[in-house]
């Protein structure tokens, strides 16, 4: 589901809120899938992982001594109940940021997950990298994925 | 990808700007003559001539005679950059939807190891 500049997805799983919530940023590099459309590097090689130190934030470790990748600081850290970081690829300007939500609601004796991804507009329509030969399948769909232009494309593209 | 990227950034680029959605959003429910377009969109002949310039460019509409009329041309949707961006946008969908199966697979398997919930 894509609404002015965003994406959302759903899901549901077999653990309370605090639980899912403690499993989704320790783990976060045992449960990402592997490989370059879904990891920060070209080999997809790089290990994710939410620091604490200086500040919370997400990053991805190459593993070869280089200095870590930040995805984007952590926004907002409510144990059981509400994640939010930024979200930059490699290949995006200092200006360009955008939003990762995760909602941890409870769900019978589960957790409903909704994942919002937002603030596409924040990326520039003649940003470089649209032209997507910086990555892998992700990098260039993730680069290619600016707000404003995406805005109501998806309502076009099913009706037309 | 169901195209090369670049051309759907071309799309992308022209549909950034109002005006040229507007054009866009009054062809999807017919073809209509550039003075239909001007005049719906409140925009001065040469103006909107430049938008349909862009949006030909980038492949998003073509011009036509008017079906019964040789003589009126009306500008129409082309289908193909449209089914191409449903797709993409499929792709950047099923990459979240992705990461999250995956997270619930993991959270599964967990609770079903001995020791490894409540």
């Amino acid at each position: 589901m894509i609404g002015a500049d965003r994406i959302r997805v759903t899901i549901v799983v077999p653990m309370p809120p605090a639980e899912a919530f403690e499993v989704f940023t320790r783990d976060v590099d045992l449960w990402w899938r592997r490989g370059p459309r879904f990891r920060f590097s070209r080999l997809g090689g790089a290990v994710l992982r939410f620091e604490e130190v200086p500040e919370r934030r997400l990053v991805s470790d190459p593993g070869d001594g280089g200095p870590p990748f930040v995805v984007g600081r952590v926004i907002a850290w409510e144990r059981g109940a509400r994640l939010a970081f930024e979200w930059r690829l490699p290949n995006f300007s200092p200006d360009e940021v955008t939003e990762v939500e995760v909602l941890f609601e409870p769900w019978g004796e589960g957790t409903r997950l909704t994942l919002e991804h937002r603030g596409l507009g924040a990326l520039r329509p003649d940003h470089p990298a649209r032209h997507g030969q910086q990555g892998g399948a992700f990098t260039s769909a993730m680069a290619l994925w600016w707000g404003e232009a995406v805005s109501g494309l998806r309502a076009f593209a099913a009706g037309g | 990808m169901a195209q090369p990227a670049a051309s759907l950034g071309r799309a992308f680029a022209a549909l950034a700007e109002p005006t040229r959605r507007g054009v866009i959003a009054l062809l999807r429910r017919k073809p209509r003559s550039a003075g239909e377009l001007a005049r719906a969109l409140h925009a001065s002949p040469p103006a909107l001539s430049r938008h349909l310039r862009v949006l030909r460019e980038a492949g998003l509409i073509r011009e036509a005679p008017l079906p019964g009329d040789a003589r009126v041309h009306v500008y129409q949707l082309r289908p193909e950059p449209f089914a191409a961006l449903r797709s993409w946008l499929d792709d950047v969908e099923a990459f979240w939807t992705d990461q999250l199966t995956a997270f619930r697979e993991y959270a599964e398997r967990r609770r079903q190891r001995p020791g490894g919930g409540k």
